[in-house]
């Protein structure tokens, strides 16, 4: 293994260009810096996101119910939402199958993108954000940052994280004859909950 | 493998035949190329973001050995195994032993275009392991046992009625389903017993941060992260020139990948992997496969800096109306046509003259290779290594002759003018003028330009001579 190593790292070496005509450019935050909630709700949309918005009085529980009628399985791992399966049940990556709809808190949304970010501290399991059939995200507005840049620079949990993912909007395809489908493998549908 | 020369013109002329298929696949790449369009033109920095992407691009690969180092030192810090491969075989022993360590029979897998590369599912097969491609481009080409024909999309180049066919043979549905929604349930619903029951889960990788020892993925299914998150052993093969030196970088990157692929702002899933979930373990297999000695290319090396878009494909016009099996490479259109022949210049010989040479595709590369030059340039180099095909030797020959002689070369033009004028169609349309395929020869003139020239400019000459000496 370690010969193999050894020999790509030597070949390298021996071929690469000049190092010294190829210095490594300063990090630049380009583009609108705009870090609104309306943007980020504009942006979510275009990538088939949606945003779930309270009716009069309404707690988060009725909302999804209002949302997902069908729904059989909620599990939270929120203290805002009740759901009907305890977030202790689910111990393995499998056991997350049999959820219709998962609920969790992401740290911060990104403008640009409209896209969330999770990680293990946010997951029970990491598998707990995909195998539900649907997923509220509860995203508090002050934790919008404007753009990728923003966000890479701004952000401790990249650097942190094992596991982080962002998602923007539910899962999607085009695969076949370029139609595109929301709800392809991962998630069907993604709702943003503003607390 | 053959190492018969690809013969892409006769590919390219069977896809022609078939008008609905050809109609879509024209369309549907172009289509992606508009809103690739779209996407540029909402954000004024774009020119801005491409720029800073080759730069950091191309400065990376100049300290590639150190920031691999970097990479290999904090992913292992955070509990990644890092393997080394330097071509496909030592790859596929790598990832073999992996599962047989860990008694692995089923492997589920997202799209890689590194394993494509190594042949990796045949070789594993072998070993008894079953392997589902999770992307459903990706399985419906597995499942008719075809490569990928695009990057991106994989079976971009069949219909509904097609892909209604093969799952009707595998996943039992009706044969005449022409409703794609229908066909990507049937999808999801066949893979989620599989992914609930695999032993071992591999992705690709489209970004390698050194700074923190992070791989990165970007998928719009979310078959990726099913495959990562549900098995407990994550492996995952990625190309050395993927890194990239800072966590911030990706921002530049991010930014420009989808909107160039499909023109879509960024993909549904972008995913850091930093190390293993609770429970799991992590793999890491970094592939040379003829990268390291296609940096020491002058000029080709920043090829490298390829972040495996499509966007060079959805423009060139020779690959949206050829597809992209006629290339008979795992990477086809016009980044496949300067990378292929570093992996064998016999084979691939005919793919760098798959071009008008117009240069789209490096208009719309989002870390600016030089495309159409390379192309040209690799035209150069199978030349002078004699891997040119016999008909073009032959006539590139005469041409070269006859062009070296104008006394002859005027005879020749007035000679074909008057063949063009007078001889029967099936003298001036056979296979002896390529040409002529697919399209009218020119009009005949009545005076060529030398003509017009001697009988107008001729007389002014001495005169005009003067006037330059002034």
């Amino acid at each position: 293994m370690s010969a193999a190593r050894d020999e790509i790292l030597q070949a390298l070496r021996n071929n690469r260009p000049t190092p010294e005509n190829h210095p490594l450019p300063p990090v630049r935050t380009l583009g609108d810096l705009d870090a609104s909630r309306e943007r980020f709700i504009a942006s979510l949309k275009i990538l088939g996101g949606d945003v779930l918005e309270p009716v009069e009085g309404e707690t988060l529980d009725q909302a999804i119910m209002r949302r997902h009628p069908d729904a059989k399985v909620i599990c939270s791992n929120v203290p805002e939402a009740k759901g009907t399966l305890p977030v202790e049940k689910v111990k393995t990556p499998q056991d997350a199958a049999t959820i219709d709809v998962t609920v969790v808190r992401a740290p911060f949304g990104i403008a640009e993108m409209g896209s969330i970010f999770l990680s293990e501290s946010q997951l029970p399991i990491n598998s707990f954000a995909h195998l539900g059939q649907h997923i509220v995200v509860v995203l508090s507005p002050d934790s919008i940052t404007a753009n990728m840049h923003t966000a890479y620079q701004e952000r401790p949990e990249f650097k942190s994280a094992n596991y982080g993912v962002l998602m923007s909007g539910p899962s999607a395809t085009a695969d076949i004859q370029g139609v595109l489908i929301r709800g392809a493998q991962g998630v069907r549908s993604l709702s943003v909950w503003f607390a | 493998m053959s190492n018969k020369p690809v013969n892409h013109a006769r590919a390219a002329e069977h896809f022609l035949e078939d008008a609905p298929h050809l109609q879509f696949h024209d369309e549907r790449l172009w289509d992606m190329r508009q809103k690739r369009d779209g996407q540029m033109h909402m954000l004024p920095e774009w020119q801005d973001l491409r720029e800073e992407a080759s730069r950091i691009k191309e400065h990376t690969l100049s300290r590639l050995p150190e920031y691999l180092e970097q990479f290999e030192e904090n992913a292992k810090k955070n509990g990644i195994h890092v393997h080394w491969a330097r071509d496909g075989a030592e790859h596929n022993r790598i990832v073999g032993e992996i599962l047989k360590a860990h008694n692995a029979r089923n492997l589920i897998k997202s799209k890689s275009m590194v394993t494509e590369e190594c042949d990796m599912r045949p070789y594993l097969e072998k070993q008894g392991v079953t392997v589902t491609e999770t992307d459903l481009g990706e399985r419906i080409q597995q499942l008719d046992d075809q490569l990928p024909s695009h990057i991106v999309v994989p079976a971009v180049h069949k219909l509904t009625s097609d892909v209604a066919k093969i799952f009707a043979k595998d996943y039992h549905t009706d044969p005449n389903i022409r409703d794609p929604h229908l066909l990507a349930e049937a999808q999801r619903q066949a893979a989620r017993p599989v992914i609930l029951h695999a032993d071992a889960g591999m992705t690709g990788g489209n970004f390698v941060v050194a700074e923190t020892g992070t791989f990165v993925v970007c998928t719009n299914e979310g078959n990726a992260d099913l495959s990562a998150t549900v098995p407990n052993l994550h492996i995952a093969t990625i190309g050395i020139e993927r890194l990239v030196p800072r966590m911030a970088d990706l921002g530049v990157f991010i930014r420009l990948l989808s909107r160039s692929a499909l023109g879509s702002p960024i993909t549904q899933y972008t995913t850091h992997f930093r190390g293993p979930q609770k429970g799991g373990e992590m793999h890491v297999v970094l592939v040379d496969n003829g990268r390291s000695a296609r940096l020491g290319m002058e000029d080709f090396w920043t090829s490298l800096k390829c972040i495996r878009c499509g966007a060079c494909m959805n423009t060139c016009p020779v690959y949206r109306r050829s597809g992209g099996l006629s290339y008979g490479a795992v990477y086809s259109g016009p980044i496949g046509a300067i990378i292929d022949p570093t992996f064998n210049e016999r084979k691939y010989s005919t793919l760098p003259y798959a071009s008008t040479l117009n240069g789209s595709c490096t208009n719309v590369c989002p870390v600016k290779i030089n495309i159409h030059e390379q192309l040209y340039k690799w035209r150069r180099v199978l030349v002078q290594h004699h891997e040119m095909p016999f008909v073009k030797r032959e006539i590139m020959h005469m041409a070269g002759k006859l062009m070296g002689q104008p006394k002859m070369y005027r005879a020749a033009i007035k000679m074909t003018e008057v063949s063009l004028g007078s001889m029967p169609r099936f003298v001036l349309y056979n296979w002896l003028n390529p040409w002529g395929k697919h399209r009218e020869n020119p009009h005949p003139v009545k005076q060529t330009f030398n003509d017009w020239y001697r009988k107008n400019r001729e007389k002014a000459k001495p005169a005009a001579a003067s006037e330059t000496k002034k």
